[in-house]
């Protein structure tokens, strides 16, 4: 979340330097150099939407989180993701990997879905998608007791409706 | 009350107010006979006009703080039309400090005795049936204002404010007569959660006659002064467009559809203007500006009028509700006022006059589809909501789990869902769950999908269809 922020951030401050820039050659007459300026301008605009985009997203799923995985490499569809040092949060809206988002139930019935939930005694496995796609995700859950376990099945089940499988405890 | 005595006090009610109106409009609020005494005597009006508007405005956004039950709102009218009275006896004198303090108190006086009307509207006119008592109200207000206009402007003035306080007086003694339920205040306490929430429909309502009541002002201070030779027309024919268009409007099926008739008075006033740019400033070209112009007028005035009316029913505080959309109404004539006194000022010549209030004219009015259509889904949600909240708890599951959806809700979904129906506005049902505004957003619309629905009226329109089907 902090690194959408922060890369947000960025887009914010380079729209306003380039659409200074801009601004300021234009009472110089330097066209080519205005045309330059505002293009690039234009882009980072477009940039900073959908990061802003981004941020309220990442906003929904930390603010609903349900899972809170210590920064741990998790694996999507069989390959490693590279994952900053941020923690992973698993939500009623999707998963935060650092600067990664994996969103869920924000589309309503037509968009992308959490479908399986599987936990076992190291990992936490989900499966989600729409018609188009389905993805799959594990990573180390680190919880070591059964009641934790079984509130985060619960959990789940109450804000997403998906009764999460718990295996081997 | 049986139908006929509410029938008499109905009609007693449209009397009272709009003899009492009719003070208001050819005297304190811009009336002719004020405008006509402040040149007899060549006296600055501006400031005279503007105190007793700004206090006015005051008296109707404050009156809803102490008015609270039928007899406070009937002796605050009889009070307030009395001190009125007293308050314009120094207009037959010399102009004095007393003329501005009287113009001071009436203007208070009088938007609360205004608002205050809200409760006997509310009362006595039956749900659907009040855009005809204010389209009676506005049409006999008008005709009374249009008799007193003529003889004000063609014979004497003074004359003129003689008519205007009787018109006054008789409203006092109409208003006396009404009679007052008292079991009705009794049993306020006892009306349910659901009917005391419009605020959000009441602000975009405010919104709506705000935008619409620019172009009024604007219209005073740009069109009016153009045709100041045409004096003895102007007395009588001025208000005439507005009457028609109010009683076509009041005769109006009820099916037919009133966002429609907006795009014809957005027209109209468009004509109006392009009219005053074109043509000359002949008898002819008076008749055409003024019909297209002030039929417009009555067309929007008579639509917030009604809708004002009906959102009475979901008020506990009539007073206060009437008095904040009329004082929405005032605010508007204000800030077109000053917007059309700034574009005189500059001294531009009348065609390009015509084109910048031609443009202000078109830029709030494009504003003014969607602002309608926010209003009536808002009204319509309100209205089902309220129906919701009669029911019994063990109905309000019925119907609920009766309605199909295309998944499944979650729990979560099914707690904001119950919230929903109950009437919570999302930041109340964030504050209830202890979840973000945005987290309530989301799972409203995930609801919505489910039950492929797009809104929450079309949500819970759903679910009573349901219920009468079953």
């Amino acid at each position: 979340m902090k690194l959408i922020r922060k890369r947000r951030n960025g887009f914010v401050i380079m729209f306003l330097a380039n659409f200074c820039f801009a601004m300021l050659l234009s009472f110089v007459y330097k066209e080519e150099m205005v045309f330059l300026f505002g293009t690039i301008s234009l882009i980072s605009l477009l940039f900073l939407v959908r990061q802003n985009r981004l941020l309220y997203d990442a906003s929904l799923i930390w603010e609903n989180r349900i899972l809170v995985v210590p920064s741990i490499a998790p694996n999507l569809s069989g390959r490693q993701i590279q994952k900053d040092t941020e923690e992973t949060v698993v939500s009623t809206f999707g998963i935060l990997l650092g600067k990664q988002i994996y969103r869920w139930g924000l589309d309503g019935i037509h968009g992308i879905r959490l479908q399986t939930t599987l936990i076992d005694k190291e990992r936490i496995y989900l499966t989600f998608g729409d018609a188009a796609q389905i993805m799959r995700l594990e990573m180390l859950h680190g919880m070591s007791q059964k009641k934790e376990v079984i509130i985060t099945a619960q959990k789940l089940l109450y804000e997403t409706g998906v009764q999460a499988d718990i295996i081997g405890w | 009350m049986n139908r006929d005595s509410i029938l008499n006090s109905r009609r007693l009610s449209i009397l009272a107010f709009s003899f009492s109106f009719a003070y208001l409009l050819s005297f304190l609020f811009e009336g002719q006979v004020l405008y006509s005494l402040l040149d007899l005597l060549e006296v600055n009006s501006s400031t005279y006009i503007l105190a007793a508007m700004i206090l006015h405005f005051l008296g109707l956004l404050t009156c809803g703080l102490y008015v609270k039950t039928q007899v406070v709102a009937k002796n605050v009218m009889v009070a307030g039309m009395g001190i009125c009275l007293i308050a314009t006896i120094p207009f037959f004198f010399d102009p004095s400090f007393l003329w501005l303090l009287g113009l001071i108190i009436s203007g208070y006086t009088s938007g609360c005795a205004v608002a205050s009307w809200g409760f006997f509207l509310k009362a006595f006119t039956p749900k659907n049936e009040r855009i005809k008592s204010c389209a009676d109200v506005l049409i006999y207000s008008n005709i009374l204002m249009i008799v007193v206009n003529v003889v004000a402007m063609n014979r004497s003035p003074l004359i003129g404010l003689i008519l205007s306080m009787l018109c006054l007086l008789v409203g006092i003694v109409f208003t006396w007569m009404l009679p007052v339920d008292q079991e009705k205040d009794q049993d306020k306490a006892a009306l349910n959660k659901t009917q005391g929430s419009i605020k959000n429909s009441l602000i975009l309502l405010c919104l709506f006659v705000f935008i619409i009541t620019i172009n009024s002002g604007l219209m005073y201070q740009v069109i009016n002064p153009a045709f100041d030779h045409l004096t003895g027309l102007v007395s009588w024919y001025w208000a005439v467009p507005y009457i028609v268009a109010l009683a076509i409007m009041r005769n109006l099926p009820t099916k037919a559809k009133r966002s429609r008739i907006l795009y014809i008075g957005m027209a109209m006033i468009m004509g109006a203007f392009i009219s005053f740019m074109l043509l000359k400033r002949k008898t002819s070209d008076y008749i055409l500006v003024d019909t297209l112009m002030l039929g417009a007028c009555g067309i929007y005035d008579l639509f917030w009028w009604s809708i004002l009316g009906e959102m009475l029913d979901y008020s506990e505080k009539p007073a206060q509700t009437f008095g904040i959309g009329l004082s929405a109404n005032v605010f508007g004539v204000l800030c077109g006022g000053v917007l059309g006194m700034t574009i005189r000022s500059i001294g531009l010549p009348s065609a390009e006059l015509a084109v910048i209030a031609l443009s202000v004219v078109c830029v709030t009015l494009v504003m003014l589809p969607p602002l309608n259509r926010q209003l009536v889904l808002l009204l319509k949600s309100h209205a089902y909501l309220a129906a919701y909240d009669n029911m019994s708890q063990s109905q309000q599951t019925h119907i609920v789990s009766q309605v199909k959806t295309l998944d499944p809700l979650t729990v979560r979904e099914q707690d904001v869902l119950q919230l929903i129906l109950s009437g919570k506005s999302n930041r109340e049902i964030a504050n209830a769950l202890f979840i973000s505004e945005n987290t309530v957003k989301t799972h409203a619309r995930s609801i919505f999908s489910k039950y492929d629905v797009s809104s929450r009226a079309e949500l819970i329109s759903t679910l009573l269809k349901n219920q009468t089907l079953g």
